[in-house]
């Protein structure tokens, strides 16, 4: 723009002007950590401890879950390179050409982790110990917009293989006089002389992978003719073809593809596994796992949500990770109180005045119960409080949750021991993992409502054979002694154990003996275990209990979130906290232009004229201004609130400014102009009008039905 | 001459004696059938010829007209190949004669220049100058860059030396001939389909290993070309077949003979293969002639390849000994959709929504979807709509059969407000919000949530559905296609415990 930074706004030239926003350089704004919702009880580094304290649990939850996920995949990734090390050396004898391997990999839910790792694993430096194969691959990968056209793709392949690293090192070519980059005889010519250079054998050769991502954006009729190409010269390029694709089937693969070409492809499947199993593994290895202690226990809403959201919306594992990160980050930004999840601050801090809202909290958080009896002690009661005692209280409270919390986990890998038992005997078991979801499971036994199965399980027991018996407490006692807290289990088992008959003596009053005994203490154990995570004190710091997933930020309705948005803008926009009358009915003018645009047109019939729709908002600009003008005059800070965005600032600075009357009622006549045609170009932005030739100076509704 | 390809006697005797004597500049050789056998007999022809010993010297250049993409591609491979020259990656990769300073490869007058100077080139040291034949093969001509069509075909007038060039392809030549008469017309071959007995005598002649068994190899490719060559005349696709079955169909042999071996390890038995018995070869063709047609149902359109389908089609050991029954062969096509069973529940409704909006015509939307109508009438419309179409002299094609229409995005949604109004209520976890008061309120909230549309971009790009309309017009409702079958979709219908019949306008 010629005018430097200051840009000529008069210039009829121009259809647009752009002016960049220029950040305050002079004030550094620290970026500010979002306030509680209670953050009257907060103190005031607690924010930045609580965020500290997020950082800590989520790591700690996101590399388990990091963990299980690498599990999950390994095997199909094994099996992948294996199979890319044996394209050209498993090939069915009698075959009359031969064919081009092609690996075709389903991958729906788990996305780039699966794919970086398979990366990782096929091109492993050379002297690797833990590497199964000796040949070396060599890997190039392509993207959908390599491949927009045919020398394009092939100069991508051949480029990606001849421009690497390798002893041959680097020839100069005169591009006028030899072999076209994209030339696939270029490859081949390398690779002649790469492996007479490396003197590989037909055994020992390098296979020369291409890596096509997500290849159902890849143009067909360019992929055809790629394929054809690169399967006129093999075997003697050692060429495969490794295909990512997440879609469930490969039924498209027959249909956008010619017969012609899929007859010189070997199309080998390779499908991650996918499902609710998935989920359901994943929760119970981080959150129902002996050997794993989360920081923070998700509650039943939150798996309900997740498991309704992985089996109904999008079973992506990055989904999964993300609803986790945000129950996390949602847990520590509501309640101060979560800053205590890992320890507690020391004295000094906690003495600060600053402090004492948090400290009352607490102190009337912890010693609740005490209300109930009589009132004279209960001031006693306040009075001994010091914050020593406090925090010793607090100690105690987090390892009372821990050990009630992994009292739990013990209890269900118990349960889920013997109902496995029970389905290997052969019996009916309780259906977990088959017709009942683990997950409702999971919500079962946080909402403690398992005794049925509990009791289905002891009446089970009862009925076992002598061998089975010995059976499950061998299993029992395997299952409690990696677990050195369940001593008192370990004994029981044990005792149980020396008081069962051998074989040959199977007196049936023994057997009896055992199970009953078994049975009940079964019952008694779990019972005992499987108490509501609520009952400890301040349970809320280490578990999201009852708290609803904030379902409305991942999946909006977006009809219905516009029209809210439009309809109540307040609701959206951050509020001045001094106003407190929330519930009070917001006048028209109070509104943002568009909004008040938005509330002429929902009374308008199927056409609107623009002009009678513009006259009517400049009443409203009217009503506006004069209230403005009179709340400035009274020198409250109301007016802030009836300003919608930043447009509002020239009426602000309007007042004092006003010289003459008629160029001011000139100025105030363009504001409202201006304003008017960005509040409608907003709205036919949002796409709620529809421009006909049909009448003039008309625009067509297009939404109707909105109840406000 | 050649014996490896019995029924082209006849042609390899006319193109030899034509390219040897006096060959016409430009031919053409059509095959529909077996292209792929038909380059390999020229080959072979222009093999024995080149290096036959005579007064004419014969050099021939193949080129692939797909492979040879762009116009420099063609040249310098013809070129590189009439001269016999192999790149080198040490010297750069360099073309034939680019020591020289000349580039053949950027112009068509460049290439000529370049097929002068191989002439010359292989023509030294003969007695005449320029005693060379150039022959120049270009495979899938039908694929050939337009541009380079006309110049080829008249490359012997325009190079002036003796050169001849041979189109084969799989499309007669009227239809891809340049219009307009630019190209002279050719020196047609027309291939005939080869004949079973052809095949046969060829696949025969291929084997190689375990001469014992050949008689019962013969047998077993005639059996296969009976049944499969009705189906495919290619003799390529009949020998694939014939791989991936055979194993399966000689195991029973080789196991019995090897437990014979192992019984008289200690008598000395001359023989490592005992031809089967001739009741051995029918209890086998008994037990294998149902897979053929199975095998052929799988492998020609490739929805296994053969290495698995001949290990997932293995006889279980010791077949021979068993009571005869047939084999059970193992059939892909359940695998096919196992994998769209793990698409999220939301996803699975979109697809059946697609497809219901691909297949019905849209007047019909109110009338299948619409709320209100009471099941009598739903029934009488079906009654009443059959015997109208026995009437009309043109009878209406059934949208099934002529494929899917497509359908804006809100058609679609509002179809999936329908579906899910009926099937999915119950199970959602919020079904008793109170925020809702309006029957239906809550599926129209469902249907305009952002995983919505996040599922129809998904699927889009999983190409479960088509989008018909551009990906950068922001004017007016997206439209999409259904890219899934009605078996696909008769699955997901199962799934999801939805009566699929009430759903379609035409019976299906």
């Amino acid at each position: 723009m010629p005018g430097g930074d200051a840009p000529n706004l008069d210039d009829i030239s121009q259809t647009t002007f752009y002016i960049p926003y220029k950040p305050d350089v002079s004030k550094p704004t620290r970026s500010r950590l979002p306030e509680s919702q209670y953050q009257e009880r907060d103190f005031t580094e607690g924010p930045d401890l609580r965020l500290a304290a997020y950082r800590k649990a989520w790591t700690k939850c996101f590399d388990r879950l990091q963990t299980i996920i690498h599990n999950l995949q390994t095997p199909v990734v094994a099996a992948v390179v294996e199979e890319v090390h044996r394209s050209y050396t498993d090939i069915l004898p009698g075959l009359p050409y031969p064919e081009l391997p092609v690996i075709c990999i389903t991958d729906p839910i788990f996305g780039s982790s699966f794919l970086t790792e398979l990366t990782n694993q096929l091109e492993l430096p050379e002297d690797t110990p833990d590497s199964l194969f000796s040949q070396k691959t060599f890997v190039t990968h392509l993207h959908p917009p390599d491949c927009g056209n045919i020398s394009s793709a092939m100069k991508s392949i051949v480029n990606g293989f001849v421009e690497r690293e390798t002893t041959l090192g680097k020839v100069k070519r005169k591009p006028a006089t030899s072999l076209a980059n994209y030339d696939i005889t270029l490859l081949s010519t390398w690779y002649k002389a790469l492996c007479e250079a490396e003197d590989f054998d037909a055994e020992s050769r390098p296979n020369l992978v291409v890596f096509l991502h997500e290849f159902e954006q890849f143009d067909p009729i360019v992929m055809q003719d790629v394929f054809y190409i690169c399967s006129t010269r093999i075997p003697d390029l050692p060429l495969v073809f490794i295909l990512s694709t997440s879609s469930p089937t490969t039924s498209w693969l027959h249909t956008s593809y010619s017969r012609a070409t899929l007859a010189r492809l070997r199309v080998r499947r390779f499908a991650l596994p996918s499902g609710a199993k998935i989920l359901e593994d994943i929760i119970l290895k981080t959150f129902f796992d002996v050997e794993f202690e989360p920081d923070v226990m998700i509650g039943p809403a939150n798996i309900q949500y997740l498991q309704d959201y992985f089996t109904r919306y999008d079973s992506s594992l990055d989904k999964v990770l993300t609803i986790l990160q945000l129950i996390h980050l949602k847990h520590f930004s509501s309640d101060p109180l979560t800053v205590l999840i890992h320890a507690t601050p020391g004295v000094t801090s906690l003495s600060r005045p600053t402090s004492f809202n948090f400290i009352d909290s607490l102190a009337e958080r912890l010693y609740a119960p005490s209300t109930q009896t009589p009132s004279e002690t209960h001031a006693e009661d306040w009075r001994s409080i010091t914050i020593p005692s406090l925090i010793k209280s607090i100690d105690e409270a987090r390892t009372s949750f821990r050990s009630r919390a992994r009292g739990i986990r013990v209890a269900f890998g118990f349960i889920n021991l013997v109902q496995c038992f029970m389905v290997l005997q052969g019996y009916k078991g309780l259906g977990w993992g088959q017709q009942i979801s683990l997950c409702d499971v999971f919500v079962d036994i946080l909402e403690g409502s398992l005794e049925k199965d509990i009791k289905y399980l002891s009446i089970m027991v009862r009925k076992l054979r002598v061998e089975q018996l010995r059976g499950l407490l061998e299993e029992i006692q395997l299952y409690f002694t990696n677990i050195p807290t369940e001593e008192e289990a370990q004994a029981q088992i044990a005792s149980l154990q020396s008081i069962l008959p051998n074989d040959d003596v199977s007196l049936s009053e023994l057997r009896g003996q055992v199970a009953t005994g078994l049975s009940d203490w079964l019952i008694g154990y779990l019972n005992s275990r499987l108490t509501p995570l609520e009952e400890s004190p301040l349970w809320d710091i280490w578990y999201t209990g009852l708290t609803p997933f904030p379902s409305e930020l991942l999946n909006p309705s977006v009809r219905a979130s516009i029209l809210s948005g439009l309809l109540r803008p307040h609701d959206f926009a951050e509020r001045d906290n001094e106003s407190e009358e929330e519930d009070r009915e917001v006048g028209l003018w109070e509104l943002p232009d568009t909004s008040i645009l938005f509330k002429r047109y929902l009374d308008s019939g199927k056409m609107i004229n623009v002009y009678d729709w513009f006259e009517s908002f400049k009443t409203v600009l009217e009503t506006q201004a004069e209230k403005g003008k009179s709340s400035s005059g009274r020198g409250t800070p109301k007016k802030q609130k009836g300003k919608g965005k930043g447009k509002q600032k020239a009426v602000e600075s309007e007042p004092g400014e006003w010289e003459g009357e008629e160029e001011e009622e000139e100025k105030w006549k363009l504001e409202v102009q201006a304003r008017f045609m960005r509040a409608m170009q907003e709205l036919d932005y949002l796409g709620f009008l529809k421009h006909t030739g049909r009448k003039a100076d008309h625009v067509l509704r297009l939404v109707f039905d909105v109840n406000d | 001459m050649d014996t490896t390809h019995p029924g082209y006697e006849d042609f390899t005797t006319h193109f030899s004696t034509l390219i040897s004597t006096m060959p016409p500049p430009f031919m053409y050789i059509n095959d529909a059938d077996a292209i792929q056998t038909t380059i390999a007999v020229i080959d072979n022809v222009l093999n024995h010829l080149s290096s036959a010993p005579g007064p004419s010297k014969i050099s021939y250049a193949r080129a692939d007209a797909i492979a040879c993409f762009s116009a420099r591609l063609l040249y310098e491979s013809i070129i590189n190949s009439l001269a016999s020259w192999t790149p080198q990656w040490e010297d750069g990769a360099v073309n034939w004669g680019a020591d020289n300073g000349v580039k053949w490869n950027d112009t068509f007058d460049g290439f000529v220049h370049g097929l002068r100077a191989v002439h010359a080139y292989l023509g030294k040291g003969k007695e005449k100058e320029g005693d060379v034949r150039l022959v120049i093969v270009v495979e899938r001509a039908e694929r050939l860059i337009p541009e380079l069509m006309v110049p080829l075909t008249r490359l012997g007038e325009l190079a002036r030396v003796d050169l001849c060039v041979v189109f084969v392809s799989e499309a007669p030549w009227e239809t891809i001939r340049p219009p307009l008469g630019t190209s002279p017309d050719p020196y047609f071959f027309d291939i005939p389909p080869p004949t079973k007995e052809d095949i046969v005598k060829h696949l025969i002649s291929k084997y190689s290993s375990h001469p014992p068994l050949k008689p019962l190899y013969t047998h077993f490719i005639t059996t296969l070309c009976d049944v499969c060559y009705p189906f495919t005349h290619d003799p390529h696709e009949l020998a694939y077949i014939a791989a991936a079955r055979w194993p399966g169909f000689v195991k029973p042999v080789v196991d019995a003979n090897k437990r014979d071996m192992d019984l008289d390890a200690d008598s000395d038995s001359g023989e490592a293969f005992q031809p089967p018995s001739e009741e051995t070869r029918m209890r086998l063709s008994r037990l294998f002639n149902p897979s053929l047609s199975l095998a052929l149902d799988a492998l020609y359109p490739r929805l296994q390849n053969a290495t698995d389908w001949a290990k997932a089609n293995e006889p279980p050991p010791n077949l021979l000994d068993n009571p005869p029954t047939n084999i059970k062969t193992a059939l892909p096509s359940g695998e096919k959709e196992a994998g769209i069973t793990s698409l999220p529940r939301l996803s699975k409704f979109i697809l059946l929504a697609s497809f219901l909006a691909s297949t019905n015509p849209p007047k019909s939307d109110l009338r299948i979807f619409g709320r209100g109508l009471d099941e009598k009438k739903k029934r009488k419309r079906r009654a009443s709509g059959k015997p109208t179409k026995t009437k009309g002299g043109v009878t209406k094609v059934a949208q099934r059969l002529l494929g899917p229409t497509s359908f804006t995005l809100d058609r679609m949604l509002a179809i999936l407000g329908a579906l899910l109004e009926e099937n999915d209520v119950d199970s959602r976890i919020h079904r008793h919000a109170s925020e809702f008061s309006i029957p239906g309120e809550e599926t129209d909230m469902e249907i305009s949530r952002v995983g919505v549309y996040a599922a129809v971009v998904e699927l889009t790009s999983m190409r479960l559905l088509t989008r018909t309309s551009a990906v950068d017009r922001l004017d007016g409702p997206p439209t999409f296609r259904a890219a899934v079958g009605y078996e696909m979709t008769l699955c997901l219908a199962k799934e999801l415990d939805v009566s699929l019949g009430d759903l379609f306008w035409e019976v299906m």
